[in-house]
């Protein structure tokens, strides 16, 4: 039903929108239910469920709200309204979110009732400091607007291959944008953190690569902003998408976050490879997710250089031996124990060692990482197609691409930081995905990640040609989202706001 | 209906906030009040119906009972339910069974002690989704104003005229309230005012379309028919007491442009009543919002649905104090309905059979109503709790047999 604390400690319902349908007489029920109401006893046990998260409804009705109640105070005004799937035979309340609506506007409902729209991954209000972060999909964005509906068509798997790789892949950010110096960077809305970037990108994974769902059998997120001091993203991540083979309300899955600063999802690519070529493992798929609300102390206060290049967003990454799209051929890590960029716990935002961030920091551990592999793997820059390396800056991965011999051809298709701004874990991931969106196949890849405390991951990629095929399940591409039309541009102020959420 | 309950004294506090009352001296007051009417000693009560909404969030007092055994130093049954028809209706059933000759009950409700989070207590009460989904208690009036726009097709100069019927409704039970001296509002407005709240809130219902919060109490005394005699000259039968449910989650009902469930209590209540829509005079609707109004005049079969906006528009342009349908005069929450007289939730429906009873007896001084052959002899309560989730229908008369 819809008791408060149940509802709070067990929000896997309202995440996922989760309904049942009576076998005998067809009738659906929003909520899981046992049994139906025309149907009485002989319904029991004969319900089958049924799922909106994947599917798309239209607003039948609508009003605006701009006196919310307390808890939906971060939000100022938002349309709110029924929603309605499957012809009406479902109807659930839904809030309109994405939309920041100036004060003293008139709304035209009547425009908006019948539009089609997607339900999101969101926050569902606000709560205090210290209590379970609520999230709840009875958020919906119009579906013409920046997130196009997606179906998600699971397909069986029809070739192995021999090394692993990326299956699939999906990256979200972010509708609202500040533009700022040449850079565009990637804002939250007030409802959005690292959390519902992780779920929404790890969807979108599920979509573009065709994967069952239930054959994921392990999921890391890497973050370095996660709500939480102690409790994973991961969970969430697994229990919303339904990771693993599903048995009530628990999935057959491992979940874990790692934390390695902006390496903490690309540090895992190889677990993963590594996890899914085990013969006894009896692991298919692996995710991995580096999503972040990149955290960045205000302009003016210690460590607020940051906050000229931080964005939000993720990328989920599906690794396994079928129908792969990119074979991993090698990899070379290493660290020291350099720190050149921390956060405390306890602490909102993270301190940065200025100076000292590039040459024995950056510069060091990602020459070293992606030199060695490229020794190991005997290639030359021109051998390799795509050059991807972490972007703290927009200078950084320039001059390390150009120190090793790469040119624009191959490192620019990788350089996101002027349309995401840099999204700490999510970076390279994010910007590995737009390469992937446009590379050919038997291709390249050279993927150099860094992390501060410090090390980084070189990976070499090798596209086949179902990169190819599996690109026309996937509306929302990097490009789609870098270029979007419906991209709003926020001014500093809005930027902190949204930024600092509910 | 078999051994009718009978209403001999009626009682109520001013709605508004009490700011340093506690619950127990709202309760005190009306009750002291109704029994002073019919000279009713304490120890002639056989057992206690009470009825509030909130008082454990508001005022943190759980076991209401308590305090009203402590405040009438007895010891007999004492029941507490959501709302005065629920407890009224719990009271008939008790009369009607022979158990009880003579009974209080009683309906109280504090809301400004809790005004800053009350809107989130009462949303999440009454529809935990459309909470969770952002929803607020306007929200769900609003939605319902935009479905009856659409079911019943209503655009242009008609779609105006709706909106304005709503303000008018709104007019009218603020004038109505100015000859309530119990009444929240004793301030007239014009149907520009409501008007111009909607478009500076940019909304499609503004403040003055919406009940108040309130602070309140009311009770009335209920007694068997033959305890009734010795108590007053002229008592007020409950011809009928009835109820139906509706799903808690207002998206998840099949018609969202009406309630059912008032529709069903009261074609359940005429029947149990022995009479027909055409004999009720006054009557009193749960009017939380305008737009309550309006479509409750449709539910409860007074107007047929989707029209009443058009009686209420025509009614309004002869400058009439009640609403006009096929030549019917329709006397609507004469006391300035929860809108203007106020809302304590609990204590709601005590206010609204108060005014029909002051109404049937002649006693609603300013504001009575009256007919060719003198007072009204039939008239309605409705009532809900939360939105549309319960509905009560009440019809109070002289005996008909």
């Amino acid at each position: 039903m819809s008791s408060e604390p149940i509802e709070r400690r067990v929000s896997y319902l309202g995440d996922r929108l989760r309904a049942s349908q009576c076998q005998s007489c067809g009738k659906e029920y929003f909520e899981v239910r046992d049994y139906c109401s025309n149907c009485g006893r002989k319904s029991y046990g004969k319900m089958d469920s049924i799922d909106l998260f994947y599917d798309k409804g239209k607003l039948e009705l609508c009003t605006f709200i701009n006196e919310p109640t307390n808890k939906f105070m971060k939000f100022q005004n938002f349309v709110y309204g029924i929603i309605s799937f499957h012809n009406g035979k479902i109807r659930v309340p839904g809030r309109i979110t994405d939309q920041i609506i100036a004060d003293g506007k008139d709304i035209d409902l009547a425009s908006l009732e019948g539009r089609e729209v997607v339900p999101r991954f969101r926050r569902r209000y606000s709560v205090g400091k210290s209590e379970v972060v609520p999230t709840i999909s009875l958020a919906f964005t119009l579906a013409d607007e920046y997130y196009p509906h997606q179906e998600y068509r699971i397909t069986a798997p029809n070739k192995e291959y021999e090394l692993p790789g990326v299956v699939g892949y999906g990256v979200y950010a972010s509708r609202f944008r500040i533009k700022e110096a040449g850079l565009e960077r990637a804002v939250p809305f007030v409802d959005e953190d690292s959390v519902t970037a992780a779920v929404e990108a790890g969807k979108l994974a599920l979509i573009h690569s065709g994967v069952d769902n239930s054959l994921v059998g392990k999921v890391y997120v890497g973050s370095e902003s996660n709500p939480y001091s102690v409790k994973p993203i991961a969970s969430k991540v697994a229990q919303v998408l339904k990771l693993g083979e599903e048995d009530g309300d628990i999935q057959g899955v491992d979940a874990v976050d790692t934390e390695f600063a902006c390496k903490a999802a690309t540090s895992i690519f190889k677990d993963a490879c590594a996890l899914v070529s085990y013969p006894r493992s009896g692991i298919k798929y692996a995710m991995a997710i580096g999503a972040d609300n990149s955290q960045a102390a205000p302009r003016g206060c210690p460590g607020g250089e940051l906050d000229t290049f931080v964005g939000y967003g993720g990328a989920a990454f599906i690794f396994g031996k079928n129908d792969v799209i990119a074979q991993m051929e090698g990899w070379y890590s290493c660290t020291s124990d350099t720190p050149d960029f921390w956060r405390r716990d306890g602490e909102p935002f993270p301190m940065h060692g200025g100076r000292f961030t590039g040459d024995p920091a950056y510069f060091k551990h990602v020459r070293k990482a992606t030199s060695k592999l490229m020794e190991r793997l005997k290639l030359k820059a021109s051998d390799i197609g795509y050059f991807v390396a972490h972007q703290p800056n927009p200078q950084f991965p320039v001059r390390i691409a150009k120190e090793l011999g790469f040119k624009e051809e191959q490192y620019l298709p990788g350089i996101m930081i002027n349309k995401f701004g840099n999204t700490y874990s999510g970076c390279v991931p994010l910007s590995l995905a737009a390469v992937l969106d446009v590379a050919k196949p038997e291709e390249l890849i050279l993927v150099g990640s860094y992390g501060s405390g410090a090390g980084s991951d070189a990976y070499l990629l090798r596209t086949t040609s179902q990169l190819i095929d599996k690109r026309k399940q996937q509306k929302a591409n990097v490009r789609f989202q870098a270029e979007n039309p419906f991209i709003e541009y926020v001014d500093y102020q809005t930027y902190r706001r949204l930024k600092i959420g509910m | 209906m078999q051994n009718r309950p009978t209403i001999v004294a009626v009682g109520r506090t001013k709605f508004g906030e009490h700011y340093g009352k506690e619950p127990e001296k709202l309760i005190e007051e009306a009750w002291l009040a109704a029994s002073n009417e019919c000279s009713l000693e304490r120890k002639d009560l056989e057992a206690c119906y009470m009825s509030d909404c909130f008082l454990p969030i508001t005022n943190k007092l759980g076991l209401e009972e308590g305090f009203l055994s402590e405040l009438t130093e007895l010891h007999v049954p004492m029941e507490v339910t959501r709302s005065f028809s629920a407890a009224l209706l719990t009271a008939c059933h008790a009369i009607q069974a022979g158990v009880y000759n003579t009974v209080l009950v009683g309906g109280i409700e504090k809301m400004t002690d809790r005004w800053d989070k009350i809107r989130d207590d009462l949303m999440l009460l009454e529809d935990p989704w459309s909470y969770f989904a952002g929803g607020t208690p306007e929200a769900n009036h609003e939605l319902l104003l935009r479905a009856y726009i659409k079911k019943h097709h209503i655009t242009g100069e008609n779609l105006e005229k709706l909106n304005v019927a709503l303000a008018q409704v709104s007019v009218k039970n603020h004038a109505n309230a100015t000859k309530n001296k119990y009444a929240q509002y004793h301030r007239p407005i014009t149907v520009d005012q409501v008007l111009h709240a909607r478009k500076t809130a940019h909304k499609p219902l503004g403040m003055y379309d919406f009940a108040p919060i309130s602070d309140g109490a009311s009770a009335l005394i209920l007694t068997s028919e033959v305890a009734a005699k010795k108590r007053c000259d002229k008592p007020i039968y409950v011809l009928a007491c009835s109820s139906a449910t509706d799903y808690l989650n207002y998206t998840a009902r099949d018609d969202l442009a009406h309630f059912v469930a008032a529709e069903l209590a009261m074609k359940k209540a005429v029947q149990m009543a022995g009479t027909t829509i055409s004999d009720i005079q006054v009557i009193e609707v749960n009017d939380q919002s305008t737009m309550m109004e309006l479509v409750s005049l449709e539910d409860l079969g007074f107007i047929e649905p989707g029209t009443s906006w058009k009686n209420i528009h025509e009614s309004y342009q002869n400058n009439k104090n009640f609403y006009e349908v096929n030549g019917k005069h329709l006397f609507v929450n004469t006391d300035g309905g929860l809108k203007a007289d106020g809302n304590p939730v609990g204590a709601t429906g005590g206010a609204q059979i108060f005014e029909i009873y002051r109404q049937l007896k002649g006693q609603a001084e300013a504001r009575q109503v009256s007919f060719v052959n003198g007072s009204p002899k039939t008239g309605c309560v409705s009532e809900f709790e939360g939105f549309g989730t319960k509905a009560y229908v009440t019809i109070l008369g002289e005996k008909k047999d």
